[in-house]
């Protein structure tokens, strides 16, 4: 985990001085409501439908038991005593009052947080692997990398009001966990023949209107020249993206409309300036950082399996949450354990003040005070001892954490929607609830096999609804809340956009639609063929027709 | 009026921006003006001006006013540390248009140096929020080195 010294403390400190004076000039008449609008949104502050929400930053999804404990106390004392995991990895609290926004700043900069650039035109937080650091399948640690981007992206002189908002991710497992494909910039890491890391980087990805897959534009990229790249793209972006439209003012929209070819030119021309310059990284710049996320003082502890079975055999609902929610640690005897928000009849990724509590605890308990929040809206606990699984799954279960559910259907991503969110044209956590309800047979669940449902409550896409395998997004048919359902999206290396099966739903049919859908599935499937996999295959057509002549 | 801040203070401006009209000393004339006698004369660009098009040969001029159309339209700031940075530009690097206070300090960075503030209230509050941050993690025309080469360096 990355430590302030003096200098990020000061930095933090002197942002919340700087939001202060501008919420009292703002509140004394002297700032404009559209000028203290972008200064807001660069400090997480959104105006919503409801109320204020604040939107607080968790650099790639990493928190320290001291942390999360301090977000429970905030929204306890400012807020209604939970909050929200977004699909960013960040933690949004929804009913803090304008005034006392820099007071909520001052307490989190006491604990190295802030909220800066977590939303409006800037570069946003970057997210990663949640896994990072402990995954069996990890090629590199990509923790460090992140935080050098965190440091270089943070209030730069010349990126901070490009025309729209910029989304970086980084992966560096053989798995995608981060969805890098469907960001501004997605940068894949791996290793060179000399063991050093190089990047490749996928650019022009994302949702939102206008779904598109990232373009790959350098590969090989060394190390050291992370950040001068970075800027060589961020500088052609700002210079050329469009500025006239906000549905066309994504860096996606510039590289299709310079196609992805001449977009790397460019991008290139622009580098060779660039490189080897001031920002190029030294080997003591990125080992000082690296130093900062060593592995922790793992025990040497033996391989549990055998006794973990034993207890699997005695308990279908433990054995069914180790299959689902446990995943492989590098370190024998231990393992990753995902704590799941998806609990039905709880908006998902919404979390309480004593959930918060509960799960730093168990985070300094069974491991090292270490906690992750996953894109997907949970909590992840990366270094429990194999044997300490099922004590941590019986707690788990009596905060509502339990649910053994992840990655499957009931795992739904969704955007807060038209509850709270003054963007969204129609509601999506009654749509979750609502197929939660109808799916809630662990068997039939597991039966059904790696399925992400993910639901959006307008065009913009926050609940990633094109790269759910069955997406939902609200649409508004003359004032009516609708629901248009797309199905083969995938968010993984693989990545593709959801198809529309056809004209949209009344809220109230959706879980039927959803039913239908499935049984498609289950007639069509082969032995053992995933959902996504048995779309891919047979195509949209069948589920078409069994919707709508059942609709009909 | 506009009021002007140059190097952190409140000045007399010894220019006048002109719509239209020669560039003559003491005036700030759009590009196509200025090119007809670009002698002594400020030029005023637009912050979406292609700086490979105009960079060499609006460094001779005394004054480099770029206009920013809205707030938050952040061209002019790649056109700014562009043109000091890869053409060298010495003279008055000037921004206005709609300008707030509060944007300053990334302009500064950017290695605009002069400011055309809408009242002396603003052009106060301007001078206050140039300096309100005490450091900054990236390189920029005002601070080539990025912070972790200055630490490195034992600063």
């Amino acid at each position: 985990m990355y430590q302030y010294n003096a200098f990020d403390q000061r930095f933090v400190e002197d942002r919340v001085e700087q939001f202060r004076d501008q919420t009292r000039r703002y509140l004394a008449g002297e700032l404009a409501d559209e000028q203290f609008q972008q200064l807001r949104l660069r400090n997480g502050l959104y105006i919503q439908r409801l109320a204020p929400m604040l939107r607080i930053a968790v650099p790639y999804g990493l928190l320290t038991a001291a942390q999360l404990r301090a977000l429970a106390e905030i929204t306890r004392k400012y807020d209604k005593g939970y909050g929200h995991l977004s699909t960013r990895q960040n933690v949004q609290i929804n009913w803090p009052k304008l005034e006392v926004v820099p007071d909520i700043l001052a307490d989190l900069a006491k604990v190295q947080m802030h909220c800066i650039q977590t939303s409006g035109s800037c570069i946003r937080n970057i997210t990663t692997d949640q896994f990072a650091g402990v995954a069996a399948d990890e090629v590199v640690d990509a923790r460090p990398y992140c935080e050098i981007m965190r440091q270089w992206s943070t209030y730069h002189p010349e990126f901070d009001w490009l025309p729209r908002k910029f989304k970086i991710a980084v992966n560096a497992a053989t798995a995608d966990r981060a969805a890098t494909r469907v960001h501004d910039i997605g940068i894949e890491v791996r290793l060179g023949d000399d063991g050093k890391s190089r990047f490749d980087f996928y650019v022009g990805g994302g949702l939102g209107r206008t779904p598109v897959i990232g373009s790959l534009i350098r590969e090989g990229l060394p190390e050291q020249h992370l950040l001068t790249y970075l800027e060589a793209i961020l500088r052609v972006y700002n210079r050329y993206g469009r500025r006239d439209n906000k549905y066309k003012a994504r860096i996606k929209i510039l590289v299709r409309a310079m196609t992805p070819e001449k977009f790397r030119q460019r991008v290139d021309a622009e580098w060779q300036h660039l490189r080897d310059g001031s920002s190029t990284l030294p080997a003591e710049e990125i080992d000082r950082i690296r130093a900062c996320f060593q592995p922790p003082p793992y025990a040497d502890l033996a391989d549990e399996t055998a006794r973990l079975a034993q207890q699997r055999l005695a308990d279908a609902v433990f054995d069914i949450w180790m299959r689902n929610n446990v995943a492989a640690h590098k370190r024998p005897g231990y393992a990753i354990v995902t704590l799941s928000t998806k609990a039905t009849g709880v908006p998902p990724g919404d979390v309480t003040d004593e959930q918060m509590e509960a799960v730093a605890d168990w985070s300094e308990r069974f491991g090292f005070g270490d906690i992750r929040i996953s894109h997907e809206q949970n909590f992840v606990l990366p270094d429990v001892p194999q044997r300490d699984l099922k004590t941590l799954f019986e707690l788990a279960c009596t905060q509502l954490l339990g649910q053994a559910n992840i990655g499957l259907l009931t795992d739904m991503i969704c955007c807060p929607g038209g509850d709270f969110c003054s963007l969204a044209n129609a509601k999506s956590i009654p749509v979750a609830e609502a197929i939660q309800r109808r799916f809630d047979d662990y068997d039939y669940l597991h039966d059904l096999g790696p399925l992400d449902i993910n639901i959006s409550g307008c065009m913009n896409a926050c609940g990633h609804h094109h790269v759910g395998h069955i997406g939902i997004l609200g649409v508004d048919k003359r004032g009516e809340e609708f629901y248009q359902i797309s199905i083969g999206g995938n968010q993984a290396a693989d990545a593709s956009l959801g198809k529309i099966l056809g004209p949209s739903f009344e809220r109230a049919e959706v879980p039927d639609v959803i039913e239908n859908i499935l049984a498609v599935y289950l007639d069509r499937r082969f032995e053992g063929e995933a959902f996504l996999h048995t779309v891919r295959r047979i195509g949209v057509d069948p589920f078409k027709e069994q919707v709508y002549a059942s609709a009909g | 009026m506009p009021v002007l801040v140059r190097d952190g203070q409140i000045v007399a401006d010894p220019w006048m921006r002109v719509e239209d009209g020669e560039a003559t000393r003491g005036r700030i004339a759009p590009l196509a003006a200025w090119r007809r006698a670009p002698e002594g004369g400020g030029v005023w660009v637009e912050g979406a001006a292609e700086v490979d098009e105009v960079g060499e040969e609006v460094r001779i001029a005394p004054v480099v006013a770029v206009r920013f159309p809205a707030f938050a339209d952040g061209r002019g700031l790649s056109f700014g540390a562009l043109l000091r940075s890869r053409y060298g530009y010495r003279g008055e690097l000037r921004a206005f248009g709609e300008i707030v206070p509060d944007l300053t300090e990334y302009m500064l960075r950017c290695g605009f140096d002069a400011f055309e503030l809408p009242d002396r209230r603003q052009a106060e509050v301007a001078i206050v929020c140039m300096t309100r941050m005490t450091d900054h993690y990236q390189a920029s025309v005002r601070e080539p080195l990025p912070f972790f080469r200055r630490r490195a360096a034992g600063a």
